[in-house]
């Protein structure tokens, strides 16, 4: 009798110990979905485009910016860590951290952006209306544009990643296409955005038709498409949402998303930027990394030159520092992504480049004015170019755009005396040269 | 179930009575007998032994005092029976009344008894490599952790602190770094306890390891510690075991002893042995001037049309900011403890309180300790017990670290030209630094600690040799982190002030049984079996909840609650571990050993497809000192040879959901919660294996007083879990594997000499040494890493764990001043591709000497550490000896060694700031830009040192001198730590690692507190 009770505890104890130990070994977080139910009804749909956005904040919050300003003679290196020295004397290693990082925030931007173009279609969930499914996917072609944009002006074409990561076998025999291609990819994502998205309401930080017309005119002046270029800013420019803001200085002053802005990212003291912290000396709290030349400084305190964009800059002495990001206590500054400034540059540009003269100087003298800055008084198509180029200089002096402008133009030899063409393209990082079999790098590095 | 208990107090009556009867009714008295039974090492009495007369029933118990007393029928001689829980039975022939009788304890009988995994077995008979160290070794140190006091005391274990912060972290390895990105720590076990060693300090300190958790433990609670080292030790740890196993064992008191009470004390002065030393203001004027005039030849202008910075250089002020660092540091320590034991209970309690501040403002570390261990046998079978260790441990943490703002950067980089105050009488703040008077008056980050490490047991006897044993443990562990950032240092003045204040919850908990068997039979008992199965669930629990705010009305409001504006977060990570394991030993007549192990883990963490993992052992040991044909010789008193090989596995340091794919929450856009993907499924992520080979030899010769050791090994992990890099394409940076191997082999060196030893004098030696090289065998790409984004550090195939990468300076050009590096590939230009492998940061030995000298009373002891082969990289001299590029920070000495002319001999290239051409060996751009970036390998230095670690002289009081006043034993010392150290390295300290929290970014130093020498003086009692 007591033996085979005994027995039966112990089989019983065997049995419920396998069935449990598996039971018992399993454990999941609970902050995080598992990959295959992550895209399944409305709520996450709705979550996983915010994540992309997030995303999107990853890289312009700081390094993307960075890499269009200290490269350039508008900034320069004031700091201590020397991947900002590589960028400002633009001899930049293979691994120098901001190139890596933005790369890297680039594409996990558009892994992201992958994600809900290929699994928001698949979810039917009566929640999510046709309208609501339509909008979501249409912001994630619009990031996806963007992400290929950024990628294809630093770095060139670059590998074309279209569905999202679920394995690394996905990852297989994808080379590197041409810059024309990428450039294709981003038109047709554009167009697609452009369908998709709703009509412009108030909001000015999430993707709407406008910002697709915004950044398709961007593409077609980077491709050298004038007329193009030019049909697209000025639907932009015709919508009554959007003017240039007076005085200069308020587009960028907090409560912030003024009518100046077409597409800008939004933080908050729950998700901050911090980007102001590069710009600030250490007695303001700040590392000081990024510092105005002193060229760029005589510039903005030219009233015939900068007029009131001198509000881009304080202090005196030595320790004249940038304030384009300047919400040091609760760090909230947007990241600047699109301004109707730039649509009028564009289109100045697009029509000086069809000869267009006179209308390229009224686009160029509307921003000109704004800072309240005296008309120019170039007349000639060579020198409206040029009068355009400066104008972008400063009117961006600290956005992700004067290195671009030059190395698109082909100016950044002649500008920055950076006479290898080799180096107007950023390195491909040198941890995907070392694990990625199908990647070439640039040449030059 | 009533009926039952009094059927048994029904059967008690009848027990009782019949021995009464038996005592009362016994007609004929022959012989009365008077004895007494003692313990046989204390010579205390064991009231309650029982003494019994051999062929009877005749059985009595002895008294409180020990006696006993018969008055039987039977004559002289009979034999008794004696027994007492604990202790062995004897059998006593006694011929006549009184008689005293000395009972053995078991364990005390064994000599050299070692704590292997699960059980306990004798050194002579062990086929495993385990290291063994006394408790007494790693008391009264200036140190706050045991393991870090191994360094050098034992072989097999490679130890360093990684800054002279006490509490701090530290490297310790056994037998080298066995993963890459899983654990290289080996496992802690205190009395039975599987502790966690992970930091649990969330303030960042720039990469340092912010603190040793094993510090929690007071070292004079030890009383040894043995370190498991080859896979035959290691593998009944299975999945735990691959990296080592450190098994302390705590005091516990002694049955049937008097009270003894101790107390304990030392108070102990650091000092910095090395200051920074900074160029001057006139020569940092010099140096920006000569830089600024060589840049401007270099872009092919003028160099009379420069307008030099410093027209005047020699007039420059100096301000000395490296003074205000330093101080001469306190470290206080008082202990009491007491111990003892009744016939059927032990215990042992101690109170412990040390404090020690760092040489450099503003960091101390302080702990209160206590400690209970408790042991009581309830029947004669059946024995329980507990330890448990409550420790609060607190820390004033300083980033002195590589971010601008920390103490030692504000104080060392800014240019020595510049007023530390501004003529206000404000801090002045230069660049990026902050000013290190502020950070010194105004820091505030206080870490506390609270820590209970418990475990209980039970323990029943079902016939001798045949135990089963149960033990609960816990450990439990809170970090309270609270900083605050006032509006008086540069990380506060931007938000009005910051704090923020964060738990950080880690729970430990382990369950095991284990039944275990040991059996000695056969014709002179020559089989001996000790064998033993058990099972452990282990449970890890981590939490953490964190609440930040900026914006406070004055400094001093500091609480998180009064912020303007307020932020929280909290996470959670649990994983288990399920485990069956079993060992069997065999042991033929004293001669041959042979034994086998295995365990079965099951770990949470894993795949679905590979959860669990089988780790076998199996080892050999001959004493050929028990042959007849070495003992013939008349040489050797102790000859041993053994050979073991297994696997053990590692699992630890990946995440606890590392093989899942997840999207991660938080990923939040305008005040919207965001999902995004973060981690790629692995579902067949398994263990990491190590498989070990050792073979080793023990010597015993002259009487046993000398002793070597020594031991081969060879260890090769495979399937690493590594963080294999992907292409970013893929919106991942890594992804999880089991991909990758790394070897260690070594060969370790013990000798322990007994070289004089009279009654008067003795003088006694260890010093041991040990050898071990590392080489990664399979890596899927090369991983670069280190010094925030530099990659100095390299993983890469063919090469050891721990290299550094760099561009290798050939020389200085005589000629033009500028730096020519090694062009690898040869195409001429100088490009990333030419950055190699210019040294590594593990030693290729480690070693320490010994020598204990006692004369009568008196006690000297001197401790050597050496280790050679490793290299530092010097991030001070990285940064400081810039050539003028950093606009911002002063120079070290070292850049006046810089070329001036041509014929210069020197390896500090031309001063310039120049940056065309990045790609030109030995253009000017390179020499400190360029694309050398400063990476070159003139900052790379020899770390070998030899070094004077402790020397202790101590003087005993008589005994008799002390018995009048009550005292036991009264001990007084004085002792020097780090007196002496011979090194070539050109920093301030050659035991440095300032990028500890990552262990493949070992070898650097960067703004660290260097090791401090200290005097201190102590005394110790016993009562």
């Amino acid at each position: 009798m007591k033996t085979s009770y005994f027995r039966n505890a112990v089989l019983l104890a065997v049995i419920l110990l396998s069935a449990s130990c598996k039971k018992y070994l399993e454990e999941v977080p609970n902050n995080s979905l598992p990959t295959e139910s992550s895209i399944t009804d409305a709520s996450t749909a709705r979550a996983a485009i915010i994540g992309t956005y997030d995303r999107l904040q990853g890289y312009y919050a700081s390094s993307y910016p960075t890499l269009g300003t200290i490269t350039t003679d508008n900034v320069i290196f004031n700091g201590t860590l020397s991947e900002y020295l590589q960028l400002d004397q633009n001899a930049i290693p293979t691994d120098n951290v901001i190139t890596v990082s933005a790369y890297q925030g680039i594409y996990r931007t558009i892994n992201s952006a992958n994600s809900v173009i290929a699994y928001v279609p698949l979810v039917s969930d009566p929640l999510l209306t046709a309208t609501e499914k339509n909008k979501i996917l249409g912001e994630a072609y619009f990031i996806r544009a963007l992400s290929y944009f950024d990628l294809a002006r630093g770095w060139g074409g670059v590998q074309l990643q279209l569905k999202p990561t679920t394995d690394l076998s996905i990852l297989k025999g994808i080379k590197r296409s041409t810059l024309d291609q990428t450039y294709d990819q981003v038109l047709a994502d554009l167009i697609q955005a452009e369908q998709l998205l709703p009509e412009d309401a108030t909001t000015r930080n999430r993707a709407q038709k406008s910002a697709a017309r915004a950044l398709r005119a961007r593409l077609h002046l980077y491709r050298k498409q004038w007329v193009d270029a030019e049909t697209y800013a000025s639907q932009v420019i015709a919508n009554t949402k959007y003017t240039l803001v007076k005085p200069y200085k308020s587009f960028f002053t907090a409560p912030f998303q003024t009518a100046e802005s077409v597409l800008e990212l939004a933080y908050s003291v729950n998700d901050r930027n911090s980007y102001w912290n590069l710009w600030y000396p250490s007695s303001a709290g700040g590392q000081f990394t990024l510092k105005p030349s002193d060229a760029l400084v005589s510039k903005l305190n030219n009233p015939a030159i900068g007029g009131t964009r001198n509000a881009l800059i304080a202090g005196s002495g030595t320790t004249v520092y940038g304030v384009l990001y300047n919400t040091t206590a609760t760090s909230t500054d947007p990241s600047y992504l699109i301004r109707i400034a730039e649509l009028y540059l564009i289109r100045a540009e697009a029509r000086a480049q069809q000869n267009k003269l006179v209308d390229a100087a009224a686009d160029l003298n509307a921003v000109r004015v704004r800072a309240d800055v005296g008309v120019t008084s170039a007349t000639t198509q060579s020198a409206l170019i040029q009068a355009i180029e400066d104008e972008n200089a400063i009117e961006f002096a600290f956005e992700a755009h004067r290195w671009f402008d030059l190395v698109r133009t082909e100016r950044a030899g002649a500008v920055l005396g950076i006479t290898n063409k080799n180096f107007w393209l950023f390195p491909i990082p040198y941890s995907d040269v070392q694990s990625d079999p199908d990647v070439t790098q640039n040449p030059g590095y | 179930m009533k009926n039952l208990y009094r059927k048994g107090f029904y059967l008690y009556l009848c027990v009782f009575w019949s021995t009464l009867a038996i005592a009362q009714v016994n007609p004929t008295i022959k012989s009365q007998l008077n004895g007494t039974v003692l313990d046989a090492s204390t010579s205390l009495p064991l009231p309650g032994a029982v003494v019994k007369i051999k062929g009877t029933t005749h059985t009595v118990s002895t008294d409180s005092d020990g006696r006993f007393s018969f008055v039987t029928g039977q004559s002289f001689p009979y034999t008794l029976i004696v027994s007492f829980i604990g202790y062995d039975q004897k059998t006593v022939t006694v011929t006549g009344s009184p008689v005293t009788i000395r009972l053995q304890e078991i364990q005390s009988q064994l000599n050299d008894v070692v704590v292997t995994g699960y059980s306990t077995q004798e050194r002579k008979y062990i086929a495993g490599s385990i290291s063994s160290v006394s408790g007494s070794v790693v008391q009264n140190q200036p140190s706050g952790g045991f393991n870090q006091l191994l360094q050098g005391k034992t072989t097999g274990v490679q130890v360093s602190s990684n800054s002279g912060v006490p509490g701090g972290g530290i490297t310790f390895r056994v037998r080298g770094n066995n993963s890459i990105n899983a654990s290289v720590d080996p496992l802690y076990i205190i009395d039975g306890v599987f502790v966690s060693n992970a930091d649990p300090i969330t303030a960042g300190l720039g990469n340092q390891a912010a603190s040793n958790p094993i510090a929690d433990l007071n070292p004079s609670d030890i009383e040894d510690i043995q370190i498991l080292k080859d896979a035959n030790a290691t593998a009944i740890y299975g999945s735990l075991g691959a990296n080592g196993v450190i098994i302390v064992t705590t005091k516990r008191g002694k049955r049937n002893t008097k009270a003894n009470i101790s107390l304990n004390t030392f108070q102990g002065w650091s000092t910095a042995v090395n200051k920074f030393e900074v160029a001057s203001g006139p020569e940092v004027a010099l140096l920006t001037n000569e830089s600024r005039v060589n840049t401007a030849i270099d872009n092919g202008l003028n160099p009379s049309t420069v307008v030099l910075p410093f027209p005047d250089p020699q007039n420059q002020p100096t301000y000395d900011r490296i003074s205000g660092l330093f101080r001469t540091a306190r470290t206080s320590n008082y202990e009491v403890a007491t111990q003892g034991g009744t016939d059927r209970s032990t215990y042992y309690i101690s109170l412990g309180y040390l404090n020690q501040e760092s040489i450099v403002k503003p960091s101390d570390y302080s702990r209160y300790s206590a400690r209970l261990n408790y042991d009581n046998y309830l029947t004669d079978k059946f024995k329980v017990g507990t330890s448990i260790n409550f420790t609060r441990s607190d820390r004033n943490l300083s980033g002195s670290d590589n971010n601008p703002t920390g103490v030692i950067n504000s104080a060392l980089f800014p240019r020595s030209y510049l007023p530390i105050y501004n003529n206000d009488g404000t801090y002045a703040r230069y660049g990026s630094f902050d000013n290190h008077l502020a950070l010194i008056e105004n820091l505030d980050s206080k870490a506390v600690g609270w820590r209970t490490i418990g475990n209980i047991y039970g323990e029943y006897t079902f016939i001798p040799g045949l135990k089963l044993r149960s033990s609960w443990s816990i450990d439990n562990s809170s970090e309270y982190d609270n900083s605050y950032s006032s509006t008086l240092i540069s990380a506060g003045i931007a938000t009005n002030g910051s704090a923020s204040s964060i738990e950080n919850k880690n729970l430990v908990l382990t369950n095991e049984q284990v039944l275990s068997f040991v059996k000695s039979f056969g014709e002179g008992k020559k089989h001996n079996i000790n064998a033993l199965v058990g099972n452990t669930l282990n449970t890890v629990l981590n939490e953490s909840t964190s609440a930040t705010g900026t914006g406070f009305a004055a400094n001093s409001l500091r609480s998180v609650s009064v912020a303007a504006t307020r932020s929280g977060s909290a996470s959670r990570a649990e994983s288990k571990l399920v485990s069956f394991f079993s060992k069997v030993s065999y042991t033929y007549d004293g001669k041959y050993t042979i034994d086998g192990s295995i365990r079965a883990d099951g770990s949470s963490k894993f795949g679905t497809n590979n959860r669990w993992g089988y780790f076998p052992s199996g080892g050999f040991a001959w004493r050929l000192s028990q042959e007849e044909f070495i003992k013939n010789l008349n040489f050797f008193d102790e000859l041993k040879i053994r050979a073991s090989l297994g696997l053990s596995g590692n699992q630890n340091g990946i995440g606890s959901y590392a093989a899942q794919g997840l999207w991660s929450s938080g990923a939040n856009y305008l005040e919207q919660p965001g999902i995004a993907p973060t981690q790629l499924a692995n579902p067949d992520l398994t263990w990491e294996t190590t498989r070990q080979f050792n073979v080793g030899a023990e010597f015993g010769i002259f009487k046993n007083r000398l002793n070597i050791v020594a031991d081969y090994y060879n260890k090769y992990t495979y399937d690493l879990l590594l963080n294999v890099p992907v292409p970013y394409r893929s919106g991942f940076a890594s992804y999880l594997q089991n991909y990758g191997a790394v070897r260690n082999k070594g060969f370790e060196l013990g000798i322990n000499s007994t070289n004089i030893e009279t009654d008067a004098f003795q003088w006694t030696t260890n010093f041991n040494i040990s050898f071990n090289n590392n080489k990664i065998e399979k890596l899927a790409s090369d991983i670069s890493l280190g010094a925030s984004g530099r990659n100095i550090s390299i993983l890469r195939q063919g090469y050891s764990t721990n290299s550094f990468q760099l561009y290798k300076q050939l020389y200085v050009d005589q000629q033009t001043g500028n730096a020519v590096y090694e062009d690898l590939n040869r195409d001429g230009a100088i490009t990333s591709a030419d950055r190699q492998i210019v040294g590594n940061a593990l030693p290729n030995y480690t070693g320490g000497l010994t020598n204990n000298f006692t004369f009568k009373g008196f006690d000297l002891n001197f401790f050597f550490y050496f280790q050679q082969g490793n290299k530092i990289m010097n991030m001070n001299d990285f940064f400081m000896v810039h050539g003028g590029t950093q606009a911002n920070i002063g120079f070290l000495p070292r850049q006046l060694d810089r070329w001036q002319k041509p014929g210069d001999v020197t390896d500090i290239p031309r001063l310039t700031t120049f940056s065309g051409n990045p790609t030109q060996n030995g253009g000017a751009a390179n020499n400190y830009g360029g694309n050398v970036a400063s990476l070159s390998s003139r900052y790379l230095e020899d770390g070998s040192f030899i070094r004077l670690k402790t020397l202790t002289l101590g003087y005993t009081l008589p005994k008799d001198a002390l018995r009048k006043i009550g005292v036991n034993k009264l001990r007084v010392y004085a002792q020097g730590t780090n007196l002496l150290t011979f090194t070539k390295y050109g920093g301030l300290d050659p035991e440095v690692s300032s990028q500890s929290n990552n262990q493949n970014t070992v070898g650097y130093d960067w703004a660290t507190v260097p090791q401090p020498r200290t005097f201190q003086i102590g005394a110790s009692v016993t009562f």
